[in-house]
């Protein structure tokens, strides 16, 4: 995996407590705060984009400033899934009309 | 309850996802269900655990036999997407069939090649057919939603906005 340096400065006391959660675990500090901030990124960015997507979702927010916001390829995703999500309910209104005919 | 002519692919998102709210029965009566042998690999190692994806597993693969298996060789790739994906796009391509997948990476990467649709085309059919109640159909787009870890996303607000207004 590429990576890319990012240097932090943390108060004493985090340190700290770093270090006895490493010894404690036996783990890696940088390892261990790697894998936390991770967690921490992957669920904090999941919310916010499941935010931008109910804003989307419920027009209050336009295709293009989702694009400036967060980049284009996010943008596309949501597009996908609104217009496929309305395309689900408009299939399933068809077929559902002729099958009550069907039945009646 | 009458068969229609209308014939779907399903991935394993979809099976799981119409196991979980128990209708996936139902549409097998009222569709052609088509997947892939890799589908019912993947179905089958949900199906080793006991959680929750575990015990939907298992009770799709109670219907198996409901369900027309096939494989199919992938001729054409899309580098997004895993490779039983690919093969379910394919077999979508060659036979010229609707595929129905609640990923929405994969509907992402395939819905200008593909006629693509998530799970909640069925919840609507089924409730607009009156197979099923406006309030029934909602209390099950709300197991839906629960089971896919939906929240408050796309799929869930235009499907229940549209459940409400039928």
């Amino acid at each position: 995996m590429e990576t890319e340096q990012f240097n932090i400065r943390m108060p004493k006391d985090l340190v700290q407590d770093l270090d006895i959660i490493s010894k404690l675990l036996k783990v890696n500090k940088s390892e261990w705060v790697k894998t936390k901030l991770a967690e921490e990124v992957h669920e904090e960015k999941n919310k916010l984009l499941m935010e931008l997507s109910t804003l989307y979702a419920n027009g209050m927010i336009s295709k293009e400033k989702i694009e400036k916001l967060v980049g284009k390829e996010v943008a596309d995703e949501m597009e996908s899934i609104k217009v496929i999500a309305q395309k689900s309910i408009k299939q399933g209104l068809e077929y559902g009309k002729k099958l009550r005919k069907l039945h009646s | 309850m009458a068969k229609s002519s209308e014939n779907y692919i399903l991935d394993t998102s979809a099976l799981i996802s119409l196991g979980s709210i128990n209708i996936l029965e139902q549409v097998s009566k009222v569709f052609s269900v088509t997947t892939t042998n890799s589908v019912i690999k993947e179905l089958e190692e949900f199906a080793e655990y006991d959680d929750k994806y575990g015990k939907i597993a298992k009770n799709v693969l109670k219907l198996k036999s409901r369900l027309t298996i096939e494989s199919c060789k992938v001729t054409e790739s899309i580098k997004y997407i895993e490779p039983t994906d690919n093969e379910l796009y394919n077999l979508a391509l060659k036979k010229k069939l609707p595929l129905v997948t609640d990923e929405t990476k994969f509907v992402h990467h395939t819905r200008h090649k593909i006629e693509v649709y998530f799970t909640t085309l069925f919840l609507i059919v089924l409730t607009e057919a009156k197979y099923f109640t406006k309030k029934g159909s909602l209390d099950k787009l709300e197991e839906l939603r629960d089971i896919r870890n939906w929240r408050n996303n796309i799929i869930y607000l235009i499907t229940k906005n549209q459940l409400e207004q039928l």
